[in-house]
């Protein structure tokens, strides 16, 4: 499973209801169930499957998809 | 569990009556909660579940404040619950004051937890992180201030109404996440939150305790070969080195002092091993053992004996000799059944093996079970031999019926929620859902007891229903399979006809109700009715002397 299949696995446990493509394109902007502790779910469960681990200024950062995305790819090599 | 499995679990759509539970801490619940929820949606997969939660920091309050009806209570003290100062995101200079200011915080919590374990079961784990580092003396040494600080939580632990989740069961050296606490409030590792989740849950929605253990006796009950070794070469002693053989013989008197069944299957000479256990340092009670099968025939045959003459299904039992052929065989024979090596010298095994059968509390239909079930056995014999008229003629039986709601009989509840053969739908209740099922006022509920010449059997059946006018709708009916072939059931019944003309029985097949719906073919054939005039012209003879008692 490539990093974008983790991370869509990640974002569909704390968002079940979303598909893939919603994912993809899934913001805090874009969704309203993405509040606060969503971030702070999200981040978690990330560090979990990727074996990394956030600074406190980068959750912050993290507001979507793909900055989620890039984000991984940057720590893991990819 | 992971989180991101935690999180599948609990988010997965849900469905059935809901099961509500309040989450009770001072700090942001987050992945516990995942995890709280997790667990309850395995040990309850057709039902709905809501994990509330309460006020950040005010542990008191959320408590306080809990006003719904709830299923269970899940109470998670941390250090910043005695007092803000003691906890890593506002630590502050601790004086001689955070006593008394922790002990005034534990009392309003123990009286709130108390007002709630009225209504609902109510479990709290202790204090499991490291308390901030705001006293002076090194980790090392146990400071005088802490010292009294973990007083008061024992003596929490000993006193609340609560039941308390043991903090060994929990130690993993990984439970704190300073950084999480610091930036979310949430103070757990998420592996610390998940085994926090399920001793929780445990509490709650304990597995069912096994009802008898069937043991081997060379190399298990005692040390040697009978056969081989003589009645002086077995041995269960320190002096032998053979003492852990004398520790499971003390396991097994804990465990028939709960009301657990002890049977023995062994490959021996019979007079033998009645020699054997009639030695005076034995350690087992040598009445605890019932039955024993020793001869020469394949154990499942004992097994199967032991089975029918206790009146329990072979996956309430767990099996235990030290040969794993025996054990295999034994599997094969009755694949529902746990069969365990034996592990000599292994505390593991025997504190494992004591937790198969754990039990809150105990009760005096406990400490009667081997007593009834030998003298059922004795009735069944004598049954063989003589009508049963005669013989129920002769036994100088006593039934009292119990009417009334209050006070609460705890013993009520566990008979429903645990029998299995003579039970009318196999519908199990909580205690919320038993409370608010009572408080119509329209329902009645009778406990039923029952004494013979052949022993005292205590409290073995109880009926629950609604009263519809001239007629009685039924929807709890359970009666102990010790108490089997008494015409106790006939008596219920008829009990409830001297009241009400009819009554109408909400009846539901299970995979183990066998038993009950063979009494309703012959008792109401064809409907799911029982009325007065068609009961008493089927009903054979009844002998029982009866006594009703209004709560």
């Amino acid at each position: 499973m490539d990093n974008e299949q983790r991370l869509i696995r990640c974002f569909q446990a704390v968002f079940p209801e979303l598909t893939e493509t919603e994912v993809a394109r899934a913001s805090v902007s874009r969704l309203a169930a993405w509040d606060s502790v969503a971030t702070v779910t999200l981040a978690a469960s990330v560090e979990e499957e990727f074996g990394i681990q956030f600074e406190a200024d980068e959750i912050e950062k993290m507001n979507s998809f793909p900055s989620f995305l890039k984000y991984v790819a940057t720590r893991s090599g990819a | 569990m992971k989180l991101i499995e935690a999180l599948q679990i609990a988010n997965a759509p849900q469905g059935g009556p809901l099961f509500r539970v309040l989450l009770a801490c001072g700090f942001t619940p987050l992945h516990l909660q995942t995890a709280v929820k997790a667990h309850l949606r395995l040990s309850l997969p057709t039902r709905s579940i809501e994990v509330r939660t309460g006020i950040y920091g005010d542990l008191g309050g959320t408590l306080e404040s809990a006003r719904e009806p709830l299923d269970a209570v899940l109470v998670v003290l941390e250090w910043g619950d005695l007092d803000p100062r003691l906890s890593w995101r506002s630590p502050g200079k601790v004086s001689g004051e955070v006593i008394s200011d922790a002990r005034a915080r534990l009392s309003r919590i123990e009286k709130a937890i108390a007002i709630l374990a009225d209504k609902t079961i109510v479990a709290i784990s202790l204090p499991s992180l490291p308390m901030a580092p705001v006293l002076h003396a090194p980790s090392s040494e146990l400071q005088s201030v802490e010292a009294a600080l973990l007083e008061m939580l024992y003596r929490l632990a000993a006193s609340t109404r609560a039941v308390a989740l043991h903090p060994k069961t929990l130690r993993q050296g990984s439970e704190h996440d300073l950084r999480s606490e610091l930036m979310n409030g949430f103070p757990y590792s998420f592996s610390y939150a998940d085994a926090l989740a399920a001793g929780l849950v445990r509490i709650v929605l304990p597995a069912e305790p096994k009802k008898g253990l069937i043991t081997d006796l060379d190399e298990t009950l005692w040390s040697g070969i009978l056969g081989d070794d003589g009645l002086e070469g077995i041995s269960w002693d320190v002096d032998h080195k053979t003492g852990f053989h004398g520790v499971y013989q003390q396991l097994l008197n804990v465990l028939a002092d709960a009301g657990i069944l002890l049977g023995v299957a062994s490959k021996n000479d019979a007079r033998l091993v009645d020699d054997a256990l009639a030695r005076p340092d034995l350690v087992v009670e040598p009445r605890h053992l019932f039955p024993i099968e020793a001869h020469w025939r394949p154990k499942p045959e004992s097994v199967e004996r032991i089975l029918e003459a206790w009146n329990v299904g072979p996956d309430s039992v767990v099996f235990v000799d030290d040969n794993s052929l025996e054990l295999a065989q034994m599997k094969a024979a009755f694949p529902a059944m746990e069969c365990l090596e034996f592990h000599r010298d292994d505390a593991g095994f025997l504190l494992e093996l004591r937790d198969r059968f754990g039990k809150r509390e105990i009760r005096q239909e406990d400490t009667l079970r081997v007593a009834s079930l030998r003298d059922g056995q004795a009735v069944r014999e004598a049954a063989d031999s003589a009508s049963l008229d005669s013989l129920l003629a002769g036994a100088k039986a006593t039934m009292t019926f119990r009417w009334g709601k209050q006070p609460p009989d705890p013993r009520a509840l566990e008979l429903i929620n645990k029998t299995n053969q003579f039970n009318l739908n196999g519908v199990r209740y909580t205690q919320v859902e038993w409370n608010a099922y009572l408080s119509d006022p329209a329902r009645h509920l009778l406990v039923v007891e029952y004494e013979d010449r052949f022993g005292k059997l205590g409290k073995i059946a109880v009926l629950a229903g609604r009263e519809q006018g001239e007629s009685f709708d039924l929807d709890v009916w359970v009666m102990s399979c010790r108490a089997f072939s008494r015409r106790i059931e006939h008596q219920c019944v008829k009990l409830l006809l001297s009241r009400w003309e009819s009554l109408h029985l909400l009846f539901e097949r299970t995979e183990r109700n066998a038993p009950m719906m063979d009494f309703l073919a012959d008792a109401a054939p064809g409907s799911r009715e029982i009325r007065r005039a068609a009961f008493n012209r089927w009903c054979p003879q009844l002998f029982h002397k009866t006594e009703s008692i209004n709560g």
